[in-house]
């Protein structure tokens, strides 16, 4: 417990530290809430369109998609700084040490997805706001739905740092990921819109998920695309084989 | 039993053979140097018998355990300070001694006087509070000596522990080995491509090049290596003397500007017995210059090559040698 424990306390203390990083984290969701969703919210004030967004406005469907988005986008680049641990040579210090390297990995994954929550918190907060019809009971099961999603895309951000040789790499990945994964996850539209073979990588695109359980509990079962057990289901299974995957990287980890 | 056992260590990154089948010993307790150029193969070495890397073959048991294949027991052991830069720059001087400290299973009270009383020992504790990326590199570097003693390790590992430093701090980090050593009587494995450095600190002193160790022994036996020690004496009278002639004279000539050249095995104890013989032949000494073979001169005649010694700021390393013939 004691290396879980350090290691969930250096990541605080690094996130802390770094304040206009986390004000950055912060801004990018807001910018998309307001610019984008308000933007939006005036053209889609018809009835026609909301029977597509499941018969409520616009703000309040894409509410539940900025959040996952947030937690998607801020845990895949902190299980990505495993990078900047091989750059600046913490990473050494860490793999020399008499600990288990399972736990190690685990403390770190676990610390960033609790403050990746935490800032999707604040997010959740903020769209309180601005949208209408959003369910204050909600927001404890979203925040362990936001948990979950965290911790498997930092699990598997963390993997490709470990296995990615330079910063190049990186960039080329989240040009090639992020994006296309948050509009495939229906976060923006309805996944019932898109044709058949968008259809098809958003079933199979894990943010999607985590965007229609979230949506269960903000906004309520009508909106969803499938059932909150599948909702669960499928995020701890991938949220366990990514985890599980950065264990196994972690654990081989040379410094070759 | 030793320190260290290594026999026919060969580490390859993929067909590149960096250390090439070397096998040394080192006693508990001594401070055993690691000398060689840019490239030599030292950190493949350190980092294979830390368990960072993996030995492509031979063997290598550190603190009585075998790196492959009880690696946890070998961590336990060794404490490190690597070549490169490994502290969190974000975090202060003392959250990186604490989460060391954590991670080694330090805790409590125990924990934060071993901080303080380190930090006081490498003259960091003003600037505990301080992040690491405000440091100078003489900073950072005693901090990282710090943090590798925190866990009392039994053998320690020091990469190259001043490189790219002023000659002032140097100085001053080779009294914080030598301290080290004493107060905790602790194996240090120290590479380094400093001679003086390696005069200065090593009980012995294996000399690596191009993967492989040429020589081993004291800084002594080295030297011994390449010849004995050369006295000059320029005398009163020099037309009057003749060769002088003594057991401890190894070998004995005039030079044409008049000047006696004397070989000894030993310059420092043979200048006293000199200076007796000289006066009773009652001739009077002008001039004392001696020579001593330095490790270049050792590394010299082993390779051919010299180690340079790159001007201390040069962050980058180049691999810079003459070749002699
Ligand atoms: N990860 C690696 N992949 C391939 N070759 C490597 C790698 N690391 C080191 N080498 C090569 O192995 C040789 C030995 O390198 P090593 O770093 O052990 O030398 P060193 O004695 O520590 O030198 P220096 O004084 O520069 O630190 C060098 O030729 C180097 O280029
Ligand atoms: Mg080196």
């Amino acid at each position: 417990m004691r290396v879980f424990i350090t290691m969930i306390y250096r990541q605080t203390k690094r996130f802390f530290r770094a304040r206009s990083r986390v004000m950055g984290m912060i801004i990018n969701p807001l910018i998309w809430l307001v610019f984008f969703g308000l933007g939006w919210s005036k053209v889609f004030d018809n009835p026609m369109a909301r029977t597509i967004f499941g018969g409520v406005d616009y703000l309040t469907f894409l509410a539940p998609g900025i959040f996952a988005m947030t937690i998607f986008n801020q845990s895949f680049v902190s299980g990505v700084s495993v990078i900047w641990d091989k750059q600046f040579g913490f990473l050494k210090e860490v793999l020399v040490a008499p600990a288990s390297r399972k736990e190690t990995i685990l403390g770190r994954l676990t610390g960033d997805s609790l403050l990746t929550t935490i800032q999707g918190f604040i997010i959740l907060l903020l769209t309180f706001l601005l949208a209408e019809n959003l369910k204050i009971s909600g927001i404890i099961p979203a925040l362990l739905i936001g948990f979950l999603l965290a911790i498997a895309f930092s699990g598997f951000g963390t993997s490709l740092a470990l296995k990615m040789e330079s910063m190049e790499g990186f960039q080329m990945i989240m040009m090639v990921l992020m994006l296309p994964l948050t509009f495939l996850s229906g976060a923006i539209y309805p996944i019932e819109a898109m044709p058949s073979w968008m259809k098809a990588l958003a079933y199979i695109n894990p943010l999607t998920y985590a965007v229609d359980g979230a949506r269960y509990y903000l906004v309520g079962a009508n909106v969803t695309k499938f059932s909150i057990t599948i909702d669960w289901a499928v995020l701890s299974l991938i949220a366990v084989v990514l985890v599980s995957l950065a264990m196994v990287e972690f654990e081989k980890a040379t410094i070759d | 039993m030793y320190a260290i056992e290594v026999e026919n260590l060969v580490k390859k990154y993929g067909d590149f053979e960096a250390v090439k089948g070397i096998s040394f010993k080192v006693n508990r307790g001594e401070i055993f140097g690691f000398l060689g150029p840019n490239g030599a193969g030292k950190t493949t070495t350190v980092h294979v018998l830390t368990t960072l890397l993996r030995l492509t073959s031979g063997k290598a048991t550190v603190a009585g355990h075998d790196v492959v294949k009880e690696p946890m027991e070998v961590r336990k052991r060794i404490g490190i300070v690597f070549q490169d830069p490994s502290l969190d720059r974000e975090l202060t001087a003392y959250e990186n001694m604490y989460i060391h400290g954590r991670i080694y299973g330090l805790t409590g009270n125990k924990l934060e006087e071993k901080i303080e009383r380190l930090l006081k020992f490498v003259e960091l504790w003003e600037f505990r509070d301080k992040p690491v990326k405000t440091f100078s590199g003489g900073m950072q570097r005693r901090l990282e000596i710090a943090r590798s003693l925190l866990h009392e390790p039994e053998i320690l590992f020091l990469d190259e522990p001043t490189i790219g430093l002023d000659p002032q701090t140097r100085a001053h980090i080779w009294d914080y080995i030598k301290a080290m050593k004493e107060e905790h009587n602790m194996t240090i494995f120290l590479t380094t491509h400093y001679m003086d450095e390696a005069e200065q600190l090593a009980d012995r002193i294996a000399i690596i090049d191009h993967g492989k160790i040429i020589a081993e022994g004291t800084a002594n036996e080295l030297k011994k290596l390449v010849g004995n020690d050369v006295v000059y004496l320029k005398l009163e009278a020099p037309e009057e003397v003749k060769c002088l002639k003594a057991e401890f004279i190894k070998g004995c000539k005039i030079l044409a500007d008049g000047k006696v050249q004397l070989e000894v095995e030993n310059a420092a104890e043979a200048l006293p017995k000199l200076f007796t013989l000289v006066q009773h032949l009652g001739v009077k000494i002008l001039e004392v210059t001696y020579h001593r073979p330095t490790l270049n001169d050792v590394f010299l005649h082993l390779t051919g090559r010299e180690i340079r010694e790159e001007s201390g700021e040069n962050p980058f390393k180049i691999v810079r040698m003459r070749v002699r013939r």
